[in-house]
């Protein structure tokens, strides 16, 4: 019951934040140089037609006033049209945002498959090689922003060995009819297996040019972790009983040292729907982040506060799974609050 | 539980790994991959820059056309026409179908005249000058003109003929009869006759086109049979792509080193000259400035060989031409390149300066280049050099583009010097000086020089008016001198667009200037575009 009124009220809280962000960003859009209507005219409109466009998007109204006409548009799902694409920005959304979703899942699935056993397998064996070689590729990861990464992947696995694409999501080829937007998805609904292999292609450059710096500080912050906990009475204990390396790593060093893995992860998985701009970008990858540097370039109002609004939404939306797993792989925290009740 | 997820995620990564471990798919034959800026525009009453003229003139057809290696139109959806004062009189071209099927009538041609107007967007101010358009009879069309206007004809490229009455059938809600004219059906369909009709369009991402197989005109069995038009792609992204057969047309706004690189990964190049110019436009209203003869020294202080380096491709191709004067050549009105093109000249810089009334050492010029166009922050220091020269001191300032319209508004905001490149928009030098140097059009993006001069609004005026071809040539001989001793802008170079392109195409367009169109992106139109494979 407790971790029941706990969710309601982080929800309560996130929506207090989620209004806080709206005003914040809607002023901020407003303060961003240059005319919306002028620069989505273009530079050859007549001064009446600028005018025109300004009247028909209420821009000569007070900002107050402006913001309850967008929040009475906000409740009824018409966060308004784009002036990028001349279209609803839901309709932008939705197109966009199962893409950037896809990408950023795929890489925070790269995170959790590669950088916690990295971290296992170098916390196992310190001060030994693979111990080096993990700390290695880890600083590697971290030490790069994932634009270079991309670049980097894209003229190795691309470019020269020709082994991935380097653009777009699916080859011309394959016709998918899109259903959740999740081509992974998508193409297995569709029952089109080499169209599902060719998305998870797709994929696979991307993917991990986002996800290497996550996987680097997974794998430092597993392999810190996890030597705390080697240090602890209980695993000298088990020793002592004569456990298998293996097993001890698994069940009674490892689990302690998730939980700070696990919200530094799920910071990144949030983190990543904002960052994964330049790589979207490198790789003509159709999503939201894209998009939303694009929108605040072209001063597109809606699209601006749209998307801010659906990222922040699902950075909340993050945090707050974060820390339901954390109650729920976190023992101590767990019995205090059954303590309490 | 975690350890679970671990091997969860382990299991899928290997399972994803192994699977996608087959040889990529080739590069399909027929079909053709090109890229541009985002976003794709595909209503074409909204139709602005160079994405959204390709996805026009291919699905979309005009009633002219620019002729071929020449100047002047030839007929299209129109067979012939006649002028009498203001009034144009088409014939129309029978048998033409859209791509619904619906026939091509007089009554196609004056609603896409009313749409545009109506929009109000795009390149709508072409056509406010039409008074009214009448269907004479069906195949008939009369459009009457509230002002005299030579160019008309030229502005009838930017034009496109919708279906009528397939967009009837799509009208969403809006105000009035007519509702939203179509609006949200036409950004994800098209209703024109085009070679090519639209199979997808992601605004974002691409827009896939296939050929039209009943095009009045017929598509010739070596164009491609799919296009394919991304939208957004980085350079080295591109490069990686055309090397790698995945790409067949680069975007011109690549950087000069990355064409040159594709070069040497076996691409070759296509240009497209003729269209417009490089300005480095000087605020005539602000000190020192508003000094013409501070202006001649910086005009002749200007490096202008170093400027075309910088946009040097391969020894034989830049994305620069030298100018010989303030127009174009190609264009009525430009000196021929023959009698010489423009040069640096520090003693005539000195000369000048000389006569200016300010002391250059008492002000900071401002150097702005727009934060979009890195190039011309390479500009912006050979200028900062160049005057520096003269005793000028400088501050380089970066504006984003969506600033500069705003500073431009008005005098004092605008900076001593801007760098703007721009196209004619019809081809037609009205469309590129008159929103320049006309005194009723200062204080725009084109025309922060806020030059007032009545013998270049007179030049202009009778460029615009004059329906004989000497005439306006001679209006616009009359305009470049004129323009050349007011100085109200250093004219850096002529435009020319650079493209790169696989092997697998052969665009004649823009090869062989037989055929070229002398027209911001009518080189792609994509019928006539043959592929090698």
């Amino acid at each position: 019951m407790r971790v029941v009124w706990a969710f309601l009220r982080r929800t309560g809280t996130a929506l207090l934040v989620l209004f806080g962000v709206s005003i914040l960003i809607f002023v901020i859009a407003r303060v961003i140089p240059g005319d919306p209507a002028r620069v989505a005219l273009g530079p050859n409109a007549t001064a009446d037609q600028v005018a025109a466009l300004r009247l028909a998007l209420r821009l000569d109204d007070p900002v107050p006033l402006q913001y309850l006409h967008y929040m009475a548009g906000l409740v009824r799902g018409d966060l308004g049209i784009s002036l990028y694409t001349n279209r609803p920005v839901t309709t932008d959304i939705a197109q966009f945002l199962p893409a950037s979703l896809e990408l950023i899942f795929t890489a925070g699935l790269l995170m959790v498959a590669i950088g916690l056993p990295l971290g296992i397998i170098a916390a196992r064996f310190r001060g030994r090689w693979p111990d080096h070689v993990v700390r290695v590729v880890s600083l590697t990861g971290v030490s790069a922003p994932s634009f270079v990464w991309a670049v980097a992947f894209m003229l190795i696995f691309g470019y020269w060995l020709k082994w991935f694409p380097i653009s777009q999501r699916l080859h011309d080829s394959f016709q998918v009819a899109p259903v959740t937007g999740f081509l992974l998805i998508d193409t297995l609904l569709a029952g089109d297996g080499a169209a599902w292999r060719d998305a998870a292609r797709h994929l696979v450059l991307p993917a991990f040019a986002l996800a290497l710096a996550g996987i680097g500080q997974a794998a430092r912050l597993t392999r810190a972790n996890m030597i705390e906990t080697y240090d602890r009475p209980y695993i000298e204990m088990a020793r002592a009983f004569g456990f298998a390396p293996g097993r001890i790593a698994r069940r009674y060093a490892f689990r302690p040292s998730l939980i700070p893995s696990l919200t530094i992860i799920g910071l990144d998985f949030a983190a990543m729907l904002g960052s994964a701009f330049l790589v979207e970008q490198v790789f003509g990858w159709p999503g939201l982040s894209r998009y939303g540097v694009q929108v605040i370039l072209r001063k597109d109002l809606n699209a601006i506060v749209g998307t801010v609004l659906v990222i922040a939404a699902m950075f909340i939306l993050v945090n707050i799974i974060v820390d339901l797993l954390t109650v729920l792989f976190n023992p101590r925290i767990r019995l205090a609050k059954g303590g309490k009740a | 539980m975690m350890s679970s997820l671990t091997r969860l995620s382990g299991a899928l990564l290997l399972s994803t790994m192994l699977a996608t471990t087959a040889v990529l798919p080739a590069q399909a034959s027929g079909v053709m991959r090109l890229d541009e800026v985002p976003v794709g525009e595909l209503d074409p009453a909204k139709a602005l820059d160079n994405a959204d003229s390709l996805l026009m003139f291919n699905v979309y057809d005009t009633l002219v056309l620019p002729a071929q290696g020449q100047p002047g139109h030839v007929p299209h959806l129109a067979t012939g026409w006649t002028i009498d004062g203001n009034v144009f009189t088409f014939t129309l071209r029978d048998g033409v179908k859209f791509q619904s099927g619906n026939p091509f009538t007089a009554d196609d041609v004056i609603f896409s005249i009313d749409r545009m107007k109506a929009i109000g967007q795009g390149n709508s101010y072409l056509f406010q000058i039409v008074e009214s358009a009448v269907a004479l009879d069906p195949m008939t069309v009369q459009i009457t003109l509230s002002e005299t206007y030579s160019p008309f004809i030229a502005s009838l490229i930017r034009l496109p003929i919708l279906d009528r009455a397939e967009v009837m059938e799509h009208l969403g809600p809006g105000e009035g009869e007519m509702g939203d004219w179509g609006q949200a059906w036409l950004s994800t369909h098209a209703a024109g006759s085009g070679a090519y009709e639209v199979v997808s369009h992601n605004p974002q991402a691409e827009t896939v086109m296939v050929r039209n197989p009943d095009y009045f005109l017929g598509v010739p069995e070596a164009a491609p049979d799919e296009v394919h038009l991304l939208y957004g792609l980085e350079a080295a992204t591109v490069r990686a792509m055309i090397a790698t057969g995945d790409h067949d047309i680069s975007s011109q706004w690549l950087p000069p080193e990355v064409l040159a690189a594709m070069v040497g990964d076996g691409a070759h190049l296509l240009q497209q000259a003729g269209v417009g110019g490089f300005y480095i436009k000087l605020n005539t209203l602000k000190a020192p400035l508003d000094d013409m003869n501070c202006r001649r020294a910086l005009v002749n202080a200007f490096d202008y060989a170093t400027a075309v380096a910088i946009n040097q491709v391969t020894p034989d191709v830049a994305a620069a031409v030298p100018a010989t004067g303030a127009i174009t050549v190609g264009m009525f009105g430009a000196n021929p390149r023959e009698d010489g093109v423009l040069t640096r000249d520090m003693d005539a810089a000195r000369a000048y300066l000389a006569d200016c009334a300010y002391d250059p050492a008492d002000y900071t010029i401002e150097l702005s280049w727009i934060a979009e166009v890195p190039l011309e922050e390479r500009l912006a220091l050979l200028m900062q050099q160049n005057f520096g020269e003269l005793g000028f001191k400088s501050e380089i300032v970066r504006v984003p583009w969506a600033l500069y319209t705003d500073l431009v508004s008005s005098p004092e905001t605008t900076p001593h010097v801007s760098q703007i490149a721009v196209n004619a928009v019809t081809g037609d030098p009205d469309t590129l000086f008159y929103p320049m140097y006309h005194s009723s059009q200062a204080g725009t993006w084109q025309s922060p020089e806020y030059l007032n001069d009545a013998e270049v609004d007179a030049a202009l005026e009778r460029g615009r008016t004059a329906a004989d071809p000497e005439e306006r040539d001679a209006a616009y001989h009359a305009l470049n001198d004129r323009l050349m001793e007011l100085a109200p802008t250093i004219y850096a170079y002529d435009l020319n667009e650079v493209f790169a392109a696989s092997p697998r195409v052969t665009v004649p367009a823009m090869e062989d200037p037989a055929y070229d169109f002398s027209l911001d992106a009518m080189g792609l139109t994509f019928r006539l575009i043959v592929m090698n494979d």
